[in-house]
């Protein structure tokens, strides 16, 4: 258990450095996923399953939606199939299918050693316990993020304009 | 659970709250900018409001928010620093041509976050607080993004303090991993029992991303940019709102914990003010720029209240309670006259000291009112500023620190040079050339008045400041 934890950890921070040091954002994004994904498997690994399901579904959720944005934001034609065969040179998907690899392999292992599925031990933290975590004590922190979220929103919308408004305007 | 105790706890913050959604719905319906500049003020009013009921009925808060002396301190500072802002902004945002609106939001969302973060008592309250008052900081800096400096502003303080963000996270993180505590009385208890170097480490780290807020030298490299490019209301609350809440927050876990005051910790303490009170006045002397120079200066005043932190019992309360407010008074009306002179927005704000050049010749009063800040921000006496300085230089010598007095005395020395700089350049001979000037009868705009009433109170309470001391020796007895 403790050598899944380091793996994954391990292969988040690489995976994490391979976005930064990326220059083309959907290689970027790939190893954006594989980090995400580490860091679902260090939480599992951890033993807080909710914590590693929800990471999976917001966060790689969140990247195919910015996959779109990126498939959206190039101009479809003849270009676009040059350029997806121009993406698809080894030299790209190598790094990130072998982090995963090593990801997928640290889960098998984890599911052999396991047996019986019952690895995780310590109190099973379930959807409804955090839900009623967050809407009961914390629910001030919840609301601040709440805001937290409603500035950025409007911080995004306000700098992200157009500068079309000022003719609406008059 | 939830009590009735714990909403009416909470009941400023959300006031503002429902000030901000209520403008929210207000620009999805018809936009307005004078009424909501208009329901800003009244919420923000209803919130000061509230806050002497709240004094009144004496609640303690709730598990993750305090209300004692302290909070209610900070809250009424950040907001009447909040309400100049609004006015400012108002003049300032009239002759803005994008949408004007979303400014009062921001700022709204703004100050919950500073007054949830100079109540909180929980790392989870304090870390969630402080992203809240940053993150409409960007939006605000960044503003009038067309101005390339305004957007290298947002830009800059919102990776540079991503950053800071960082080291904050990790010192919680390995806090929790010695501890096990998240709330502040927990910690301090787990770190008095067993101190360990990854406690220090922690608590360093934590150090350096709140220090970072504060611009204490050495995270003070994004403050003259920032302040430079920001539009005026936004840095007016940049300096004053933001600052105070931090230092607040900061103040309070020192007061909580006495681990700070042994050993390396004081140490590292006694030299960041020190370098701080230096640093800062050094790098302001040649500024041609009055932003950067406000900006540099604000850097060695958070030097001097650091002393506070540093002796951090006794009078340390009540010290960095007036120069608070000291530092607070002087600064909006700084900043106020630099954003009148600026207002109504026609690109980028008049802040080199050339646009000030003669400025007496033109307006006498509103040259005064510039002069009687900087005087006070030099420390010189019958203005609030000077009993900020005797305060810190008192404690200093009661706590026998003696290189933080040197060192508070040597940076109002060498102050006293770039402020007197400025203030002679206000009474030059007028140069022929027409520049950036404040609007005729900027006296009856609500921003003048603001500015005109705290330059008065900068005078009142520098000849008379007992009515400050008392509220302070309430707020220090509270805070017990």
């Amino acid at each position: 258990m403790e050598l899944a934890f380091y793996l994954s950890g391990l292969v988040a921070i690489l995976a994490t450095l391979g976005v930064i040091s990326g220059t083309h954002a959907v290689h970027a994004l790939l190893y954006l996923i594989v980090s995400l994904l580490a860091v679902a498997m260090t939480f599992f690994a951890l033993g807080a399953p909710f914590a590693g399901a929800l990471e999976i579904i917001v966060y790689a959720g969140a990247i195919m939606v910015l996959f779109v944005f990126v498939v959206m934001m190039l101009n479809l034609g003849e270009d676009t199939q040059e350029q997806e065969r121009a993406w698809l040179k080894p030299k790209t998907w190598l790094g990130p299918s072998l982090l995963a690899g090593v990801l997928m392999l640290v889960m098998i292992t984890m599911l052999i050693e396991a047996g019986d599925g019952r690895l995780i031990d310590g109190d099973l933290l379930t959807a409804k316990a955090v839900g009623q975590l967050l809407f009961g004590p914390w629910l001030l922190v919840v609301e601040l993020a709440a805001f937290l979220l409603l500035a950025a929103l409007v911080t995004a919308s306000h700098v992200g304009r157009l500068s079309a408004f000022q003719g609406e305007r008059e | 659970m939830q009590t009735f105790n714990d909403v009416f706890a909470l009941m400023p913050l959300m006031l503002v709250g429902a000030t901000a959604v209520a403008i929210m719905v207000g620009i999805a319906w018809r936009r307005q900018h004078g009424a909501t500049a208009i329901v800003t003020a009244v919420g923000l009013n209803l919130a000061l409001l509230s806050l002497g009921w709240l004094s009144l009925l004496g609640i303690p808060g709730t598990a993750y928010f305090v209300l004692d002396g302290l909070t209610y301190m900070a809250s009424v500072l950040i907001l009447v620093s909040a309400l100049a802002c609004v006015t400012l902004a108002h003049d300032y945002l009239g002759g803005y041509s994008g949408a004007r609106e979303e400014f009062y939001l921001l700022l709204l969302c703004a100050v919950g976050g500073g007054l949830a973060l100079s109540a909180s008592q929980h790392l989870a309250t304090l870390f969630f607080a402080l992203e809240l008052m940053s993150m409409p900081l960007y939006g605000m800096l960044a503003y009038t993004y067309r101005d390339q400096r305004s957007l290298e502003a947002g830009l800059k303080y919102l990776i540079l303090s991503a950053a800071g963000t960082a080291f904050l996270l990790f010192g919680m993180a390995l806090l929790y991993a010695q501890s096990g505590r998240l709330d502040f009385e927990g910690l301090v208890t787990s770190m008095t029992s067993r101190g360990s170097l990854w406690t220090l480490a922690g608590v360093g780290l934590i150090l350096v991303g709140l220090g970072f807020k504060l611009s204490i030298v050495p995270f003070h490299l994004w403050t003259p940019d920032v302040y430079e490019g920001g539009p005026g209301p936004a840095i007016t609350f940049l300096a004053t709102a933001s600052k105070v809440a931090v230092f607040v927050v900061i103040l309070r876990l020192i007061l909580a914990a006495p681990a700070f005051q042994s050993g390396a910790l004081e140490q590292v303490l006694v030299v960041l003010a020190f370098v701080s009170m230096l640093a800062g006045n050094l790098l302001a002397l040649l500024q041609s720029n009055l932003k950067r120079l406000l900006g540099y200066s604000s850097i060695a005043h958070f030097g001097y209240l650091m002393v506070a932190l540093v002796v951090g019992e006794g009078l340390a309360v009540e010290t960095a309670g007036v120069y608070l407010i000291s530092y607070l008074l002087t600064n909006l009306g700084a900043f106020g006259v630099v954003t009148l002179v600026s207002s109504p927005y026609k690109g980028e704000d008049a802040a080199a000291l050339h646009h000030y050049r003669g400025l007496f010749w033109r307006r006498p009063y509103l040259a005064a009112v510039l002069t009687v800040s900087l005087l006070s921000l030099a420390g010189i006496p019958f203005t609030v500023g000077f009993i900020g300085k005797f305060y810190v230089i008192a404690l200093g010598v009661e706590a026998a620190q003696w290189w933080l007095v040197v060192g508070v005395i040597l940076g109002s020395a060498i102050g006293l040079f770039y402020y007197l700089r400025v203030m002679v350049t206000l009474y030059l001979v007028e140069p022929g050339m027409r520049r950036r000037d404040a609007v005729d009868a900027w006296g009856w705009h609500p921003s003048g008045l603001v500015v005109v009433g705290v330059v008065m109170l900068v005078v009142v309470l520098g000849i008379y400041p007992t009515p400050m001391i008392d509220w302070m020796h309430w707020v220090a007895a509270a805070s017990r």
